[in-house]
């Protein structure tokens, strides 16, 4: 909940020698890496051909076989800013687009939206900070609803539009802040459930404080399970990372929730989340 | 006059209803508030049955224009700075939502109540043990120090 949040906050101040200016260092390199990142990599790119992923491991025979199996199931990809923010744009960007086609499945969304700021507000998150989020998440919202289903003309200039968005700052973070809103509210809401999920000694509710609603926290799959099963919404998440055995020249998929019919098809390698296009 | 940026329009919200429904011993001055929205003076009060009751306290609240995606940077300033295990003497306050932990859910009034819950909660009055070392080494801005956060329940 957003209220009284320091129950969890100990203090150690900096007790070794020196440590203050070495921690200055190398927060300072932090923020420069942050910096750089942020100038050369967009919040979502364009469109690319999933064989620009073949370059990335020409020297990597097992990531080869991975990108071939990967190859066999999708054409592109869309790769995110490795913001620590990125399953949440990455999801949000796929779904939404995916709306633009399905008008059906963008009613049933849109219910569901339209509510999620009373329950959050039933939690406790205070009304005029969590309004703020969500006025500008609805009113994307509301934009492809109204274009849904349309022409492909009229899509692809909205389809530009949501691109847009996703790249401004002003609208790509608000819609990253509500949706870790959201899957907080559903953590705490389903407590007893996610309970079983944290490891260590910290409640659910400590838990959504520290690594659910700050910004550029990752995400991982109890964040997944969480925000999927609020909106209703099936994800497949890929995971192309340095497994061994048998399966060894797969990329084994992970269905969220179980058993659902996945609408955003995700990549994972570690630490990052991009868009999968069949 | 000019359209206002998203964190002058946020700012403004939050100072309206933080002089409109203040939680209890917290007072923001809202001229000087209304002047600068970028740099706000909250006076607070010790909670009665505690042990900072009778005490009263000012924080200073910075604000950059990438507020609330940004923490505000909150110190203790004046004549009377808390003597709290959290609360070095120059004002720094070691609390996890003011770095790591903050959220742009959270507001002046969230940290405000965290404040007071902190302090309402202590059992003894002493400073950090690395207070004299951190406020001789420490940069003036508290936001520049990694914290090393850890539930001491103080």
């Amino acid at each position: 909940m957003a209220d009284d949040a320091s129950s969890s906050s100990g203090c150690a101040g900096n007790l070794i020698d020196n440590s203050i200016n070495q921690d200055e260092l190398i927060m300072k390199q932090q923020r420069e890496i942050e910096k750089e990142i942020s100038e050369t990599i967009p919040l979502v790119g364009e469109l690319e051909a999933l064989s620009s992923l073949e370059k990335e491991y020409n020297e990597d025979p097992v990531y080869l076989l991975k990108v071939k199996d990967l190859s066999s199931k999708y054409k592109y990809i869309r790769r995110t800013r490795p913001d620590g923010n990125c399953f949440f744009r990455a999801f949000s960007y796929a779904y939404l687009e995916h709306l633009l086609t399905d008008k059906s499945e963008f009613d049933k969304f849109y219910e569901i939206a339209k509510n999620s700021k009373e329950i959050l507000v039933a939690l406790g998150f205070s009304q005029f900070t969590v309004e703020d989020f969500y006025e500008t998440f609805m009113e994307v919202v509301q934009r492809v609803g109204e274009q849904a289903g349309g022409s492909p003309d009229s899509l692809e200039s909205v389809r530009a539009e949501l691109h847009d968005k996703f790249n401004k700052q002003g609208y790509s973070d608000y819609i990253v802040v509500y949706l870790r809103l959201v899957t907080s509210g559903q953590l705490q809401t389903e407590n007893d459930f996610y309970q079983n999920f944290i490891e260590g000694p910290r409640t659910v509710t400590e838990f959504c404080r520290q690594e659910v609603e700050p910004m550029y926290k990752e995400s991982d799959h109890i964040h997944i399970i969480a925000l999927s099963n609020a909106l209703n919404v099936g994800v497949r998440v890929k995971y192309m990372d340095r497994g061994e055995g048998s399966q060894v020249s797969k990329v084994i998929a992970h269905d969220f929730p179980e058993g659902s019919k996945p609408l955003v098809h995700l990549l994972y390698r570690p630490g990052h989340y991009d868009i999968l296009y069949a | 006059m000019a359209a206002m940026s998203p964190s002058e329009r946020r700012l403004q919200k939050e100072l309206m209803s933080l002089m409109k429904e203040p939680p209890p011993g917290v007072t923001v001055d809202g001229d000087q508030a209304s002047q600068n929205l970028t740099l706000w003076t909250v006076h607070m009060e010790g909670v009665p049955g505690t042990l900072y009751e009778g005490e009263k306290f000012v924080l200073q609240f910075k604000f950059t224009n990438k507020y609330p995606f940004d923490s505000p940077e909150v110190t203790f300033i004046g004549n009377n700075i808390p003597i709290h295990p959290h609360v070095y003497s120059n004002g720094h306050i070691c609390l996890s939502i003011l770095t790591d932990d903050w959220s742009p859910a959270l507001s002046v009034q969230s940290v405000c109540l965290s404040i007071v819950s902190m302090l309402s909660s202590c059992k003894e009055k002493k400073r950090p043990p690395d207070n004299s070392f951190y406020v001789k080494t420490c940069n003036k801005n508290p936001k520049k120090t990694k914290w090393w956060y850890h539930d001491d329940s103080v």
